[in-house]
């Protein structure tokens, strides 16, 4: 049996995640060049691209915007390009994207774009699909891994036959459900054909003839409206006069929800949306026709029942529309489907089993922790044992923090960090603080992909306006959190690529910083110095804490060592536990500590801080590693 | 008419409980089941909550990757705290919670002040309270000695899973190991622990499992 999912052959039907889908839908559509930022929960279509070895580009780039540029390049040049990022990334690519719709492409181009209603692993429940209207792009939107990508395909398509880039819009339930897939032919990748020299296409800055450009993208639209007629992205199903409007994993609740209630007959019309702009009037003001009450099924912002009302009166009929706007479903969060049941099937005598559900047994939370051995734990334990031994309290000093792992030492004991807001923003929101009349010392931790994407600006702002602050760079030398992609510091990319390291201590350098210090922070007495002595003095300090991953370099080279606890010894008084945070640590029924000697990555931090000395290495008791 | 069977797996980041969801789902396609799972993934670090639903349609398709609470028919379960999170999940009529019973207390909870500390043996009872007779527990330390490797206890699970519900030949079920592991080592000790799932019956003999679902 063919195990790799970009191998197996035509008309196989196998299960795959949604953005496995997608991969394979790049494939499938001759995508040649493949490149994205790593984010939750998109990753894993370039992360299976490279995995299952597509014999296509398919490369990590420094961030979102980069990354859609590269497709546009590669689409003006004729290439069949897809880009991937998750919603805030698309904030990042909007400055490309929204020129992208006046420039056009030769080969198609797609942009997928996550988002994650929850929000599950996001910072904010972005809605995605007002980039559609926004930058005038046509958006298209897969409600499960089929249509994942078989929408990868035909958007491929369209965006050629029409010229312009198009936004694949998915949600986490989509990009991370597993589904059968049947599969289609792969085709040979589309690479460069030819590019002319065509400044009224190419070049934009205020001139003349880009209100001619918006007038050809305005017909643009109006032709791909047609054009997706004909691949039959939306569909009516059913006929009553009861009309339900939904698109995405909405329309996966709606199914399971109704299956039963259609055959018996009963009256409901699903008008199943794939093409949500440019917006499908012909075709709703169809399928509209003769609905008594419409109800709008939809995650996130009131997107598509928005845009019905306003349509509403030129379709000359009336049906009352039942959605967010008119507070029937709520405008956070994922699609409560208890809610959903009872507007689909309310005042039907249908009894909600859910209320007899079993009373949960409450339990202690489980946010997720930094790992085992961490080096980000001894980063920030050096970060606060320098701001104490400078003689400030840590009450007093604000720690910017960034996205990444490192967020996480915002929870206890470690409850380091005071912000975290948006890609690169530490440098900038301290230096902000900074000049607002803060007076004492600030600092700004970073990740090492996180100042590559979006840090190394704002340090250019500090150190140029001058202002005193203290960067503390995590260069854990990987994107972590996603797991594990490639950071320009790599000299060979996940494909085998070979490629020229970018080193950080050259780009802080070159920037002038003040002072500029390589610390490895698993040598915690050296980390704290360096805070100490860099905190208070004038101008941008710069410490990069370099450690690799620990639970990468566990993976692949094993770990150093591990440590256990000598029961005798250990007076319960929690102070390893109550220092690192470690959950290689637990309290077992004696009161006394332990550890997961599976888990234990050996990096020693809850020995250093055991007053009797109960934590050993293991192999120094005579237990094998 | 065809049936849909509920599934939700839960464990802690790193025990192995996306992999269990994903051997299901490809086992489902082997025998060609409709299947849909629901699960949140993409952070590195392990050691979270992890809740995965898994639905597969017998002769019917299945639309929402996602059920609702009391809908359960079976709880797989690689750790105790886990298990007792989600209970409201379970069918609490027909459901069956199948559970290895590890026992691995949140570093936070350790943390904080003049908690009471979780009794794990409690536990356990008040969940098979729950469950009544349907219920399969593993010694997480037999699959360990058994298979060799902590790291096959989902595939004990799905044996136990595979006797009691009967949708799947054991074939698929190995097949779908081979999919997901990829490894000849790892597929080895799965298939250990596999077969010793299977040998494990439900904790009230008295009642057949079969006459049950
Ligand atoms: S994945 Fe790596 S960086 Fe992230 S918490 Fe774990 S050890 Fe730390
Ligand atoms: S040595 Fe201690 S702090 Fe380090 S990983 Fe092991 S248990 Fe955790």
């Amino acid at each position: 049996m063919e195990m790799n999912p970009l191998k197996a052959k035509d008309g196989e039907k196998i299960a795959l995640m949604g953005n496995e889908a997608i991969a394979r839908g790049a494939l499938e559509g001759g995508v040649w060049i493949a490149v994205g930022y790593p984010g939750t929960p998109s990753s894993e279509v370039i992360m299976t691209l490279q995995e299952f070895g597509a014999e296509i580009y398919a490369e990590w780039a420094v961030n979102e915007k980069v990354a859609l540029e590269i497709g546009i390049g590669a689409s003006i040049g004729g290439a069949r390009s897809l880009v991937t990022m998750k919603g805030p990334g698309l904030n990042i690519a909007s400055d490309p994207l929204l020129s992208a719709s006046y420039s056009g492409v030769d080969g198609g181009l797609l942009i997928l774009v996550a988002d994650d209603p929850g929000p599950i692993t996001t910072q904010t429940e972005q809605d995605s699909r007002w980039y559609g209207p926004l930058a005038k792009l046509p958006l298209i939107s897969p409600s499960n891994p089929q249509e994942a990508k078989d929408y990868t395909v035909i958007g491929l398509e369209l965006s050629e036959r029409v010229q312009l880039p198009v936004i694949l819009r998915t949600t986490t339930r989509v990009n991370h459900a597993i589904g059968e897939v049947v599969l289609g032919k792969i085709s040979e990748p589309r690479k460069f054909r030819s590019f002319k020299k065509d400044p009224q296409r190419f070049i934009r800055a205020g001139m003349t003839w880009n209100l001619e450009r918006h007038r050809w993208l305005n017909e643009r639209l109006v032709e791909f409206e047609k054009l997706a007629e004909s691949f039959s992205l939306n569909r009516v199903e059913g006929n009553g006069e009861k009309c339900i409007i939904t698109e995405g994993i909405g329309y996966q609740y709606v199914k399971e929800f109704l299956l039963n209630k259609i055959e018996s007959g009963e009256k409901f019309r699903i008008l199943k949306l794939g093409l949500l702009y440019p917006f499908p009037r012909d075709f709703l003001r169809k399928a509209l026709r003769g609905c008594k009450e419409t109800i709008v099924v939809e995650e996130l912002d009131p997107f598509l029942e928005t845009f019905l009302r306003s349509e509403l009166l030129t379709f000359g009929f009336s049906t009352r529309i039942i959605g967010k706007d008119s507070g029937h479903l709520p405008k956070e969060g994922e699609l409560d489907l208890e809610k959903l049941r009872n507007l689909l099937l309310g005042g039907q005598n249908v009894k909600d089993r859910s209320l007899d559900s079993a009373v949960p047994i409450e339990v202690p939370p489980r946010p997720p922790p930094l790992c085992p051995g961490c080096p980000h734990r001894n980063s920030y334990l050096g970060i606060l044992g320098g701001i104490a031994r400078a003689g400030f309290s840590r009450k007093d000093i604000p720690i910017f923090g960034d996205i990444g792992c490192y967020a996480l030492s915002a929870y206890p004991p470690l409850s380091a960090i005071w912000t975290e807001h948006s890609m690169g923003a530490s440098i900038s929101m301290a230096m902000g603080l900074k000049l607002s009349g803060f007076e004492k010392p600030v600092v700004a931790t970073i990740g090492d992909s996180t100042f590559f994407h979006t840090g190394i600006q704002p340090l250019i702002e500090a150190v140029n306006k001058r202002v005193d602050m203290l960067v503390v760079i995590l260069d854990n030398q990987v994107v972590a959190m996603t797991g594990h992609q490639a950071t320009p510091s790599w000299t060979k990319t996940e494909t085998g690529r070979d490629v020229k390291e970018v080193k950080i201590e050259e780009i802080v350098q070159g920037i002038g910083v003040d002072e500029l210090k390589i610390v490895d922070p698993y040598d915690l007495d050296s980390m704290v110095k360096a805070v100490a002595d860099s905190i208070n003095k004038r101008g941008v300090k710069v410490i990069i804490s370099r450690a690799p991953c620990a639970i990468l370099e566990a993976r692949r080279k094993g770990r150093p060592a591990y440590y256990t606890v000598i029961e005798d010894k250990c007076t319960g008084c929690l102070a390893c536990l109550r220092a690192t945070g470690c959950p290689a640590l637990y309290v077992n029924e004696k009161g006394k500590v332990s550890i997961f000697e599976e888990d234990c990555y050996g990096c020693a931090l809850c020995a250093r801080y055991c007053p009797t000395k109960a934590i050993v290495r293991g192999d120094s008791v005579g237990k094998k590693d | 008419m065809g049936r849909k069977i509920n599934i939700l797996i839960s464990s802690v980041g790193g025990q192995g409980g996306l992999s269990l969801s994903r051997m299901i789902a490809e086992a489902s396609r082997l025998a060609g089941y409709s299947i849909a799972t629901g699960e949140t993934l993409g952070m590195a670090q392990r050691f979270g909550s992890v809740k995965s639903f898994v639905r597969v349609g017998i002769g019917e398709k299945v639309y929402s990757p996602i059920f609702h609470k009391n809908e359960a028919n079976y709880m797989l379960c690689l750790e105790i705290i886990e298990c007792a999170r989600n209970l409201e999940y379970l069918d609490t009529l027909l459901g069956w919670i199948i559970l290895s019973y590890d026992f691995r207390p949140p570093v936070s909870a350790s943390l904080l002040p003049s908690k009471e500390k979780i009794d794990s043996s409690l536990l356990l009872r008040r969940i098979l309270s729950y469950s009544g007779e349907r219920a399969v527990l593993i010694d997480p330390k037999e699959v360990r000695e058994i298979s060799g490797s902590s790291r096959a206890i989902n595939a004990s699970i799905l044996g136990a899973f595979v006797e009691i519900s009967k949708i799947f030949d054991d074939s698929h079920a190995m097949t779908a190991i081979e999919l997901v592991l990829r490894n000849q080592k790892a597929v080895e000790s799965s298939r250990k622990a596999y077969i010793f799932g299977k040998s494990l019956k439900g904790i009230g003999d008295a009642y057949s499992p079969r006459r049950l679902i």
